[in-house]
């Protein structure tokens, strides 16, 4: 009997054992994952930091997206872009609080990186500098960027905490102005103009020179912005490429015009906005936004004349003719050519009464209600869901010859030679042949050539997201944002001479050209304050 | 032989008892003064039950008594004439040892109290005996004691024989856990034969705690238990759902009844913490997931117990602030012939789809009058509207098309039984549950389970060797949609002729309106996600009596889980029209296969040591344990793009790219965390009457930095039967039992992500690219190594009463938590650029009661079963970082602000419509929208601040989504064989949210028609509508009454439901025996056949919140319908 016990204690021991034995330890790290102890081991660690600042930098939805806030496109369906652009956008609005935290979770990378690259062993000296000066860069671009769209922003150079976080105030625009410059200027010294190989691609001293000249721009400062134009200018290193269309091709990436892009790979890195914006017989989802008849009939006839011009030749029932060649690039009109995978090009009929599924039908929203499409970056290269891999160019060298001549205008320095170099220039690329489009006028009041200039800005800008910050600086959005858009003369002759009358849109000047500081952090941070008429 | 069997008390009986409850609730006794209350009667040899029948024919006297103690009694007789009804029972009640008290017309009889504990002094004999139970089975362990000589006793023993010597006359009293006691009088040494009945809900009702077992009457804390009766026979596909309205503040919601997705909530006392309120749930001592509730086979089950306060939660201590779900599977039983039962339900699941589109050409006029109204364009001519029209009869609601009826199996077989050493229960189940959703090429989409379970229980001598091991196996065929989707672009087209799904040459179509892909498309031919789960447990436990009272125990289980999905996302191309040669579009282009790969796994190891001994009036139990939980979870997925179109294998596309293959390895899918844990219950109890415990738990969690990994849990409970005292002697034999009962304790929530005390970098694939080239990017999220325990406050008080000799029981507990230091992910300021680990840093009230409320009679033949409960809790934020934050989705708000419901829905305050021009002028106007914009008809909201303008200022409390003061009723009743039950369950308060097609008509220019519901919109002619009037998508008009959180989109979600309502009948034994079945039961189901709820055109139980209140829309408008069942079922026992 006793012995038979001792069989059961003997059972119970072990299954104590096994107890002790089968247990975790308390004290777990993760597998698939490094922490700040282990993190900082090798350059190619620290370049991963530095890669996903690059991802920070600028993204395709606000590339598109940036485009949509202006008068260049109407939003089909609900977007805070819409509400935006109508005017009726709030604080609690989700695009203004996005905006706040990308940027200022790209900045965090970018602190991140500049003050831990120095733990990482042995790492290559000049190396390390460049990498720094990238950095500097992506952080100033997006200082820049924040104090563009919010005006007085929070300003800091090195992390902060987060008790930090829940008190810091807004510095000055004038003050985030300043720090960008000056860090735009630095990195220019420590980037290498061009880069070769697997590093193509990289920000440049070109890129921060033209980034610079960017934010005078938005300042209308305009000594400066011929000044820094003209070092760009007088580098030697960009050039016009021949072709306009051709810009916009993936065969023709990293060419003589692009001076800072948003860099993509097929299947690999891709974007895929245009499955929402390319016409049904393509393969679209939906419709989010097309071009506006106001953008359309900004091209000029190729006589060079404007379409309200008397004598221009426009022939309002067969309106896409002898236009500039750059509409056809920009906008798919009615009759317009698509290009698929594969090579075919289909002929797009959206005129009502063609008969195939592209036509206007009035209050879908799943074709364009404009009777446009957007056409500039369609890459017939896509895969799968139009899952793109073209590049989309943040700076070309067109913008900097297109700043330059607006500055030399506006400080009254416009002259034959000025023309050439930069108007004629880009007209001449686009395809203009007709000398009446060409030469430069002398009879032409520098408000003659302030109108021409920025209509050759919209034509040959459009669609790139630049738009919106153009009319914010001329103070003109109040006009071009209030009212009625319209699309193509598809609608109801009664209305608007038949021009498709779109949703009104509102713009109050006295609140609408800064974004609202977002409510959410504003009610984190009571140090914040808020822009006026939010 | 004398078998001195004691008689089952007679039907008419409790037929009178039930009646005379029957009156006392509903007539009252106001108005039955006696009228007559002389009493002439002349009785020979009769029992007192006719003597009383006879007064209260003669009288409006009423008789109160228990059934028991007018069993064996002798006959009298009695002759009286015109006498007073004292008169009449002091001839009569005297020599019968019992009193009687009058109380208006009522008349308690009662036992004489003096008499009873009169102990025999009769001549000393020893009698044996053999106790069995109403199935002929023995019972071992009946304590059989002298009546009022308590040390004279003894147990029965294996056989069910006892042996005890007593004087002749005295009473024998044969009392066991779970049975009702049964007296007898020993007459002579002649052996006693004594059968109990089982007693189901009686004070003396077996409760599973944590680590152990106790009786219903000693329990002080807040536990409530469910019987395998009101499990079985319902046609669920698991057990959740039969859990619904079962038990007070035992809150379920059913997200959706899709098969393939039956995703529950399931909280116990409501929300008391930010993080995760999932309650612990334990199976057979083993702690597992949640989930693991829906992998049982609803038949195994003997008892499911919720520990809902810190007294009887705290013994689990760090995971047991939510409540605890103890899930005790069915054993065999020692000595026992082999019990063979089949169950079988089979039946239909139909869709009930509450929305209705308005016919095509209705919608085009209505689509015409809302852009009429803000100044657009019309889009249909009176011409296409004459067309659709004429049409009309063509068209066919996409929704309908692709929704059907489902079939729905249950099957399950179990074998028990046992010998002198050991026990069985072996059991087998199917279950297979139909998708209403229409399938092609991926087969029927749907889920199946198979369970398979052996329950053995080994004893030799002072040893028991327990082998639990349950095997479950759930397949899941589900399409590769998104059920959203797929109900929402069934819905949103309107029926228009020319709108089709599918050509007759079976081609799918897509339009102007639907231009993607269809929801006919992806459900035929778009692929299918197949889910597979292989769940183990299982447990192997050995207990050792080492000397009285004393018992070692360990345990050692295993809880796995293998789970396994293989998805194939198929191209489907969709063509413009029925002849049209090229696809328009291809759905799902880049065709792919993917397959993932989880283990998961608890091994939980345990040792106990339990004391439990009574001395004379004291008793006293003890635990002490330690415990050690170790859970490791691994997986590893991978994809592959561009696959064969038939099998799904690679091709040279899939190869050749790079990008179209990808995945995780399992270093990347790795989590392993622990806990360690000693824990103790001391127990002590006087006379049965005053309860004390203290319990407490120590834990550590590898969640935690070192040094904030250890917490401690204690609790502190005390109950007092006040019905036990002498002073309530009267009382208790009158009217019933009656305890109070409280517990205070501090119980733990470490329900967390692993990791978050520490800087996490992670790496991920295709951030960037240089030259063509793409590169990886590591971004990383900040760690708060300061993290620890969260821990509530549980102060719980309530009584246990009974009356009518147990026939009606109430329970009721009001409870308070204060829950600290909730882990939560703080909302940063998004200047800090980074995610933050979760921090300590909420803090929440939650209050609340529950009453539960069981009745039970016989009148005649009919057996009933009645009991209700109804509960509520209400919670507050008391802290939160930065007081308060505002989540939004889509036009959805809800708000966490110091003060408020956790999560309640925030915004705006509507005052119903503009009537004027003029009111637009004067009225304050959101920010952006002009005057000049808006029309009489839209909505005017309230101006909080009255600062002129509606804004961000003016947002407040809506209502919240979690339901409040829910209830459950159950009734049962059986007559002659037939039976039937039913379960009402339902909320009392609940808003809701609803955003999308189903409230604003032609939303976002998404949804192209309207439905019935929304037909009731402001005209000038109609002002006293429901919805604003009618403003074309986009338009400001459209953007001032639907674009905003308000009002607008609340809806009051109250509802009640008839869950399930069941009939059956058993076919006599007589008949059955025949063919050797001891029980053949056939039934009738149905579930969810009535609902009555103020929110007409959604089901008002569906959410988009989940068990924390997070959510991520306000979408329930697309959720799976209202599954409506309807079937048979047959129950046999061999």
């Amino acid at each position: 009997m006793k012995q038979k016990f001792r069989k059961y204690y003997i059972g119970v021991i072990s299954i104590i054992l096994v107890i002790l034995t089968s247990c975790n330890n308390l004290d777990q790290i993760p597998t698939g994952e490094f922490t700040d102890a282990t993190y900082w081991y090798s350059t190619d660690k620290a370049s991963y930091v530095l890669n996903m600042a690059y991802n920070q930098m600028m993204g395709d939805s606000y590339f598109f997206a940036n485009e949509a806030l202006s008068d260049n496109l109407f939003v089909t369906r609900t977007s805070d872009e819409k509400l935006i652009s109508s005017g009726i956008a709030n604080a609690t609005t989700g695009r203004f609080a996005n905006e706040w935290s990308d940027c200022y979770g790209g900045i965090r990378t970018c602190n991140t990186f500049l003050e831990n690259v120095d733990r990482v062993p042995a790492m290559d000296g000049t190396l390390k500098a460049r990498m720094k000066a990238e950095a500097r860069f992506i952080r100033a671009s997006l200082f820049f960027r924040l104090t563009t769209w919010f005006g007085d922003v929070p300003l800091f150079s090195t992390n902060i905490t987060v008790p930090e976080s829940k008190t810091i105030a807004r510095s000055s625009h004038a003050d985030v102005l300043k720090f960008v410059r000056s860090e735009l200027d630095s990195a220019a010294l420590s980037l290498p103009a061009s880069y070769t190989g697997a590093d193509i691609g990289r920000v440049t001293s070109g890129a921060a020179i033209s980034l610079k000249a960017r934010t005078y721009l938005y300042e209308n400062d305009w000594a400066n912005v011929a000044t820094t134009c003209q070092q760009v200018m007088s580098s030697n290193i960009y050039s016009l490429f021949p072709d306009y269309a051709g810009l916009f091709a993936i065969a023709n990436e990293h060419n003589s015009e692009v001076i800072l892009d948003v860099e993509y790979v097929p299947t690999l890195r891709t974007w895929s906005e245009y499955f929402d914006f390319a016409p049904p017989s393509a393969g679209r989802r939906v419709n989010q936004q097309s071009p506006t008849q106001e953008l359309v009939d900004n091209y000029l006839m190729m006589n060079g004349d404007s379409i309200r011009a008397t004598g221009s030749g426009y022939v309002e029932s067969n309106p896409y003719v002898n236009r500039d060649p750059r509409l056809a690039a920009t906008v798919l009109t009615d009759s317009g050519t698509w290009a698929m995978p594969g090579g075919t090009n289909l002929i797009i009929r959206i005129k009502p009464g063609t008969g195939t599924i592209d036509e206007y039908i009035s209050g879908s929203g799943n074709n364009s209600l404009t009777g446009y499409y957007m056409k500039k970056y369609s890459d017939p290269t896509y895969t799968g869901s139009f899952n793109s891999g073209l590049n989309l160019i943040l700076i070309r060298y067109a913008d900097v010859l297109l700043m330059y001549a607006e500055a030399q205008n506006e400080l009254g320095k416009m002259d034959q030679a000025t023309w050439d170099e930069t108007i004629k220039a880009i007209r001449a690329r686009a395809g203009f042949t007709d000398t009446n489009a060409l030469e430069f006028n002398v009879a032409w009041t520098q408000s003659d050539l302030r109108t021409i200039i920025r209509n050759e800005r919209r034509s040959e800008l459009a669609l790139e997201g630049t738009r919106i910050f153009d009319i914010r600086r001329w103070k003109t959005a109040q006009s071009v944002l209030n009212g009625y858009p319209h699309g193509a003369k598809y609608g109801p002759s009664t209305v608007d001479n038949g021009y498709i009358r779109l949703d009104k849109r509102t713009f109050n000047p006295n609140r609408d050209y800064l974004f609202a500081v977002p409510q959410a952090q504003k009610d984190l941070d009571s140090n914040l304050g808020q822009n006026p008429g939010y | 032989m004398n078998l001195l069997k004691i008689k089952k008390p007679k039907l008419r009986q409790r037929r009178f008892v039930f009646l005379t409850f029957v009156l006392l609730l509903f007539v009252g006794s106001a108005n039955l003064a006696a009228q007559n209350r002389k009493i002439t009667l002349s009785m020979e040899k009769v029992s007192l039950r006719q003597i009383f029948n006879a007064i209260e024919k003669q009288t409006d006297y009423k008789f109160l008594y228990r059934d028991v103690i007018l069993d064996n009694k002798k006959d009298v007789s009695i002759k009286v004439e015109g006498r007073e009804i004292t008169y009449v029972l002091d001839q009569v009640l005297p020599a019968k040892d019992l009193q009687y008290k009058i109380q208006g017309t009522n008349i308690n009889i009662i036992l004489n109290t003096i008499h009873k504990n009169t102990v025999s002094t009769g001549t000393p004999i020893t009698v044996k005996g053999t106790i069995d139970d109403e199935t002929g089975q023995a019972l071992i362990g009946v304590s059989v004691i002298q009546k009022g000589l308590p040390g004279n006793g003894k147990v029965t023993d294996a056989n069910g024989i006892f042996s005890i010597t007593v004087p002749v006359g005295s009473v024998l009293s044969a009392s066991y856990i779970g049975y009702l006691t049964e007296d007898i009088v020993v007459k002579d040494s002649k052996s006693l034969k004594i059968r109990l009945s089982e007693d189901t809900k009686t004070l003396d009702e077996v409760v599973v705690i944590g680590y152990g077992t106790a009786q219903r009457k000693s329990i002080v804390g807040a536990v409530d238990q469910i019987g395998a009766n009101k499990i079985d026979d319902r046609p669920v596909s698991n057990l959740t759902e039969a859990l619904q309205g079962a038990s007070a503040n035992l809150v379920i919601q059913q997200k959706s009844m899709n098969p393939n997705d039956n995703e529950v909530n399931i909280n116990i006392r409501g929300i008391s913490t930010m993080n995760n309120n999932d309650p612990l749930v334990v199976i057979d001592g083993l702690v597992t997931n949640l989930g693991s509730l829906n992998e049982l086979n609803p038949s195994d089950i003997e008892s499911i117990s919720i520990l809902k306060d810190a007294g009887s939660a705290a013994i689990y201590g760090s995971r047991s602030s939510n409540g605890v779900i103890l899930v005790t599977t069915k054993k065999g039983t020692i000595n026992a012939k082999p019990v063979i039962k089949v169950n079988a339900m089979v039946g239909y699941q139909n869709p009930d789809v509450l929305v209705k589109p308005v016919a095509g050409f209705e919608n085009a006029i209505l689509k015409d009058e809302a852009a009429f109204n803000t100044g657009n364009t019309l889009p249909y001519s009176p011409a296409q509207i004459n067309d659709l029209k004429i049409n009309g009869a063509k068209s066919e609601w996409f929704l309908n098309q692709i929704l059907q009826n489902a079939l729905q199996q249950n099957y399950s077989a179990s074998m028990s039984g046992g010998s002198q050493n050991s026990s069985y229960m072996v059991s087998a189940g199917y279950v297979n549950q139909q998708s209403n959703f229409i399938s092609g090429n991926s087969g029927t989409y749907g889920m199946d389970r198979y369970n398979f379970r052996t329950n053995l229980v080994n004893q030799y001598e002072r040893f028991k060797l327990t082998t639990i091991m349950s095997y479950t196996r759930s397949e899941s065929n589900a399409p590769n949609a998104d059920v959203g989707n797929l109900i929402v672009d069934g819905e949103r087209i309107p029926n228009y002729y020319y709108y089709q799904q599918k050509a007759p040459n079976g081609h799918f179509l897509i339009n102007d309106v639907l231009s993607q892909f269809t929801p006919m498309g992806s459900l035929e031919a778009g692929g299918y996600n197949k889910y597979d789960t292989d769940y183990l447990n299982g447990s192997l436990t050995g207990e050792l009596k080492l000397f009285k009272g004393l018992t070692a125990k360990a345990m050692m289980g295993i809880d796995l889980y293998d789970n396994h999905r293989t998805s194939r996302s198929e191209e489907v191309p969709y063509y413009a029209t029925a002849d049209a040669t090229t696809p328009s579009i291809l759905q799902n282009p880049n065709g792919s296969t993917s397959d993932w790969n989880q283990k998961y796994y608890t091994i939980n190891t345990q040792f106990l040591l339990d004391y439990d001994r009574t001395f004379d009036k004291h008793h006293v139990s003890g635990l002490l344990g330690m415990s050690n939980e170790a859970y490791n979870s691994y997986s590893n997925d991978i994809w592959m793009n561009y696959v064969d179109p038939k099998l799904g294998t690679p091709t040279s596309q899939t190869t050749a790219i790079a990008g179209n293959v990808g995945g995780d390895t399992t270093p990347m899918g790795t989590s392993v965390s622990d806990i360690e844990s000693l824990f103790g219950r001391l127990s002590y109890s006087y006379n049965e009457k005053y309860y004390g415990e203290v319990s407490f738990r120590y834990d550590g969690s590898s969640k935690f930095a070192k040094g904030n990994q250890w917490g401690l849990f204690p609790s502190i409970s005390a109950g007092w039967r006040i019905s036990e005292e002498p002073f309530m002697e009267s009382y208790k034999s009158n009217i019933g039992d009656f305890k109070f009962r409280g517990s205070y304790g501090i119980l733990g929530n470490q329900n967390i992500n692993d990791y978050q005390f520490l800087t996490t970098y992670s790496t991920y694939n295709n951030t960037y690219a240089f030259n063509g080239t793409s590169v990886s990017g590591t971004g990383y999220q900040l760690g708060n190594p300061l993290i620890t325990w969260e821990q509530s406050a549980n102060l719980n008080v309530g009584f246990d009463a009974s009356f009518f000799s147990n026939k009606l029981t109430a329970s009721f507990d009001y409870f308070n938590k204060v829950t600290s230091g909730i882990l939560i992910y703080p909302t940063e300021p998004s200047v800090l650029g980074t995610a933050v680990g979760e921090q300590n840093e909420g803090k929440m009230q939650n209050q609340g009661w529950e009453l539960t409320i069981a009745y039970h009679a016989k009148t005649g033949d009919f057996n009933h079963n009645v009991s209700f409960n109804i509960a509520d809790s209400k919670n507050k934020v008391l802290a939160y970082t930065g007081q308060q934050q505002i989540n939004s989705s889509d036009e959805m708000s809800s708000i966490i602000a110091v003060g408020q419901p956790y999560g309640s829905y925030f915004g705006y305050k509507t005052a119903g419509y503009f009537k004027s021009y003029a009111d637009i002028e004067n009225s304050a106007l959101p920010v952006g929208i002009n005057a000049s914009q808006l029309a009489p008809g839209d909505v005017k909201y309230v101006d909080v601040n009255h600062d002129g303008v509606i804004d961000s200022k003016d947002r407040v409390i809506l209502g919240n989504a979690f339901p409040r003061f829910t209830y459950g009723v159950t009734y049962q009743v059986d007559w002659k064989g037939f039976d039937l039950s039913m379960l009402i369950q339902g909320v009392g308060e609940r808003s809701e949210f609803l955003r999308g097609e189903l409230v604003e008509p032609y939303q976002g220019n998404y949804s192209y028609t309207m439905f019935q519901n929304q037909l009731n919109f402001w005209t000038p002619t109609n002002t006293n509508a429901t919805w604003p009037r009618l403003a074309a998508a986009g338009s400001t008009s459209d953007t001032n009454n639907y674009g905003y959180s308000s009002q607008v989109h609340m809806f009051n979600a109250a509802y009640v439901r008839l869950k399930n309502i069941a009939i059956g009948y058993t076919i006599p034994k007589s008949i059955t025996n025949k063919i050797g079945i001891q029980k053949l039961h056939i039934s009738m189901n149905a579930q969810n056949l009535l609902t009555l709820s103020p929110l007409t055109f959604v089901d008002p139980e569906s959410t988009e919140f989940g068990n924390n209140m997070s959510s991520g829309g306000a979408n329930s408008a697309r959720s799976y319908p209202t599954l409506i069942y309807a079937g048979f079922g047959l129950n046999l026992e061999f």
